[in-house]
């Protein structure tokens, strides 16, 4: 690791349907928040890192040009990270480089996405190229069924627990939104209320899936000299891992998902963490399936391989389990997608801050955070922790 | 900064429309780079890229499609968007921060099969007020080229003297797209794109495959007898409509006096010996030399009549024919940056300026009227 690096501050939008703002001002009231948050001014500010997902998204093509003023960033040296759904987490990467570097004290990062404005599915299926895949993968649930399917049938659970468990994971997801001011979808649904909602693509139905969502997130990091400099409570960067794997979705075992295994191993090894269940206070998992929920807390050691929906029934990784996964609701209640990696990496912070509210963990020490993008294709993992 | 960062090797690929389709092409690039520095995948650290969606041949999120091609597979690799320097600039930070001996900047653009630039550019436009009225690169550019005649009393001689040029230069570069030997008048006399902005004062649309490997200190010297230092850089950002900028008074000058003081440059005009930039349009060269203070404000015309900015001149600018020779949109920063690599290195072949280089400066821009801009300065001992 290089020298030590901070969150001193977030900000995030009320995340939802925004039609009655624009883009560049929903931008601005993540930035405004993060501000306030921190009592900086955008003249302490060495550096901007901003992201989204592809221009298709809005229509809107290399967004640092458009939000320059309503990210402060006018006059700033910037940098502006995309990759795919993982966005958002390699924004908080970068951030954190440009200062472990030793080339910036404060920096700046702003995630963004305006979904209402375009239609993600459309778009997600160009990420797909046009020779062989976007002709039979539709969109993101195409790609997570048939990997749900994969995993379920390498490890013989039957049908039902993982329907069931699946379940269990939506149910207790949106009762924790409601605890969350920021989060879109609020929602009380029973087990048999997921499991009887309109199938998307089997198994995953609507009640397993993400919203589309309107949102940003702004983060600032800091050097620890800064960070102690201003005197605030900090979430310290104690590892970074990010991987990435094979364009062509047959090429890559999505069973055992190896981008997902490594990048959580670099980051376990840089934080020194051997036992992440025991270890780990929260964890803030880019969720935006149900099932594929289970499969990352089986990639990132949270218990063994098909073990997950077992322990998931167990209530392992609710609010009041051993490993709490998702507090704020995750990604299944929330999804502007460009923003939702930095907001997992916003969310750890406040746990290990004791800032989260009504849905803190308490006591949290250390967290972890992630998002996923490509297809299926990219993880990225931060360890966050309350001391240096 | 208490480590340094290395330049290894360097490699591009042609301007021209190639029949190799996107990954030949990014695979074989790749490939030489490793090559000429004598290591493998295996050996790599880190991995950034450099490209743009929209740019790229109707494909999101364009780093999922050329992932392996760059070496990426199972490493930690990421990506910038728009500007190739700023992928150099985020792999220097990964290799500073101590995680990574060795880094792989890598920039893609497949011109031939992208749409025009500027159909591409009006989507920097915001949908309600910009965009309706068409507003794209070269339109905000000829808003800013007239302005710099008006302003200092620039001719439109002199702004075609950087195309007869940077086009004639690029006759000695093998991997330039547009080259030639041109007259004031012809350049003039072209096409006539968005007053007062002729099409030979235009870059063209261009393949661009453009690669850098850095390292560490001590690896790059394991690595090579001839590395190029990192030695500063800077970027800035302005605002983003057009009438709440001075189109002359840019955010270039924030970024060149960043880079400068990052590399302990006083005066630009005695320490840089070469500069490679980012000009898309030809009179932004002399605009961007006042910016980078590498002649006095409003003295770009003087600049170019002198004769120095010649490849036999003093002070040499795009000896490699610039982009007006080879306009790989998002690779083009990076492009800048190898090429001033090849002079320092005294590998340039026929474009090989006739004078010791030891310290040059690369610059990109991108967006309206050079909105954003990256300056990077390397150089020897």
């Amino acid at each position: 690791m290089g020298r030590p690096v901070a969150i001193i501050g977030v900000g995030q939008t009320k995340h939802g349907r925004r039609t009655k703002i624009s883009y560049p001002d929903l931008v601005r009231e993540a930035v405004v928040r993060v501000f306030e948050d921190t009592g900086l001014t955008p003249a302490d500010i060495d550096g901007v890192v901003s992201g989204t997902m592809p221009s298709m998204m809005e229509g809107i093509a290399l967004t640092h040009f458009y939000f320059a003023d309503a990210m402060q960033a006018a006059g700033k040296p910037i940098l502006k990270t995309e990759t795919c759904g993982s966005t958002g987490i390699s924004i908080a990467h970068t951030a954190y480089y440009w200062i472990a570097s030793g080339m910036a004290d404060l920096i700046l990062a702003v995630g963004h996405e305006k979904m209402n404005e375009g239609n993600s599915q459309a778009t997600m299926t160009t990420v797909l190229e046009p020779f062989y895949q976007r002709y039979f993968i539709a969109g993101a649930p195409g790609v997570f069924s048939m990997q749900s399917q994969m995993w379920a049938a390498r490890y013989g659970i039957p049908e039902e627990k993982i329907r069931d468990a699946a379940a269990y994971i939506s149910v207790t997801h949106h009762d924790d939104a409601f605890d969350n001011p920021y989060a879109h979808v609020k929602l009380r649904v029973t087990m048999d209320d997921v499991k009887n909602s309109r199938l998307i693509t089997y198994p995953v139905r609507l009640l397993d899936v993400c919203p589309n969502s309107d949102g940003a997130c702004a983060v600032i990091f800091a050097s620890a000299e800064m960070a102690r400099k201003l005197g605030r409570k900090a979430a310290w960067v104690k590892g970074v891992g990010y991987r990435g794997e094979e364009y062509f979705f047959g090429d890559s075992d999505k069973g055992v998902w190896q981008s997902a295994v490594q990048a959580a191993k670099q980051a376990y090894d840089q934080a020194g963490i051997r036992d992440p269940r025991k270890e780990l206070d929260v964890a803030e998992v880019y969720n935006p399936f149900t099932f594929q929920e289970m499969l990352f807390y089986e990639c990132f050691g949270f218990c063994g391989l098909g073990e997950s929906p077992d322990l998931v029934l167990k209530g392992v990784f609710t609010r009041n389990g051993e490993l709490p996964c998702d507090p704020s609701g995750g990604t299944l209640c929330t999804n502007p997608i460009g923003a939702t990696g930095l907001i997992r990496t916003a969310e750890a912070a406040l746990q290990v801050m004791g800032r989260a509210g009504d849905h803190q963990i308490p006591g949290a020490k250390l967290a972890l955070c992630h998002a996923m993008g490509g297809v299926d294709q990219f993880n990225g993992v931060m360890i966050l922790g309350a001391e240096p | 900064m208490t480590r340094r960062v290395g330049i290894v090797s360097v490699a591009q690929g042609a301007g021209a429309e190639s029949k190799d389709n996107f990954y030949d092409q990014a695979y074989r690039i790749t490939k030489e780079v490793l090559e000429k520095a004598g290591i493998t995948r295996d050996d790599l650290g880190t991995i950034v890229t450099a490209s743009s969606d929209i740019f790229h041949g109707g494909i999101s999120c364009a780093n999922s499609y050329y992932w392996e091609t760059t070496g990426a597979f199972l490493k930690n690799a990421s990506r910038q968007d728009g500007e190739s320097l700023f992928a150099f600039f985020y792999a220097v930070m990964r290799i500073l921060s101590g995680q990574f001996d060795t880094a792989l900047v890598m920039a893609l653009c497949k011109g031939s099969e992208n749409p025009p630039n500027d159909t591409c550019t009006l989507m920097f436009a915001d949908p309600f007020y910009q965009r309706p009225v068409g507003l794209q690169e070269t339109l905000a550019a000829a808003l800013q080229m007239r302005l710099y005649l008006e302003r200092y009393g620039i001719t439109e001689e002199q702004c075609a003297q950087v195309a007869v040029k940077n086009l004639e230069n690029a006759l000695g570069n093998p991997y330039a797209h547009r080259k030639g030997r041109y007259t004031v008048e012809e350049i003039l006399g072209s096409e006539r794109l968005a007053d007062p902005l002729t099409a030979l004062q235009v870059a063209p649309k261009s393949e661009g495959m453009v690669a850098v490997l850095l390292a560490s200190e001590e690896k790059a010297r394991a690595l090579t007898d001839k590395p190029v230092w990192f030695k500063g850089y800077g970027s800035s950002l302005d605002h983003f409509y057009l009438g709440d900028r001075d189109l002359l008074k840019g955010p270039l000058r924030d970024a060149a006096a960043r880079a400068y003081r990052m590399a302990g440059i006083a005066d630009p005009q005695k320490e840089i010996d070469l500069a490679e930039i980012t000009e898309p349009y030809a009179f932004q060269e002399l605009l961007w030399c006042e910016d980078l203070g590498l002649c006095g404000e409003g003295e770009g015309g003087k600049l170019i009549a002198s004769g120095r900015t010649r490849r036999n001149g003093d002070l040499p600018v795009n000896p490699s024919g610039g982009v007006l020779a080879n306009n790989p949109y998002v690779s083009r920063g990076l492009q800048r940056l190898v090429e001033a690599v090849l002079q320092i290195r005294g590998e340039a072949g026929e474009r090989q300026v006739p004078k010791e280089v030891k310290t040059a400066l690369a610059h990109g821009t991108h967006g309206f009227a050079g909105q954003c801009h990256a300056v990077a300065i390397v150089g020897i001992g």
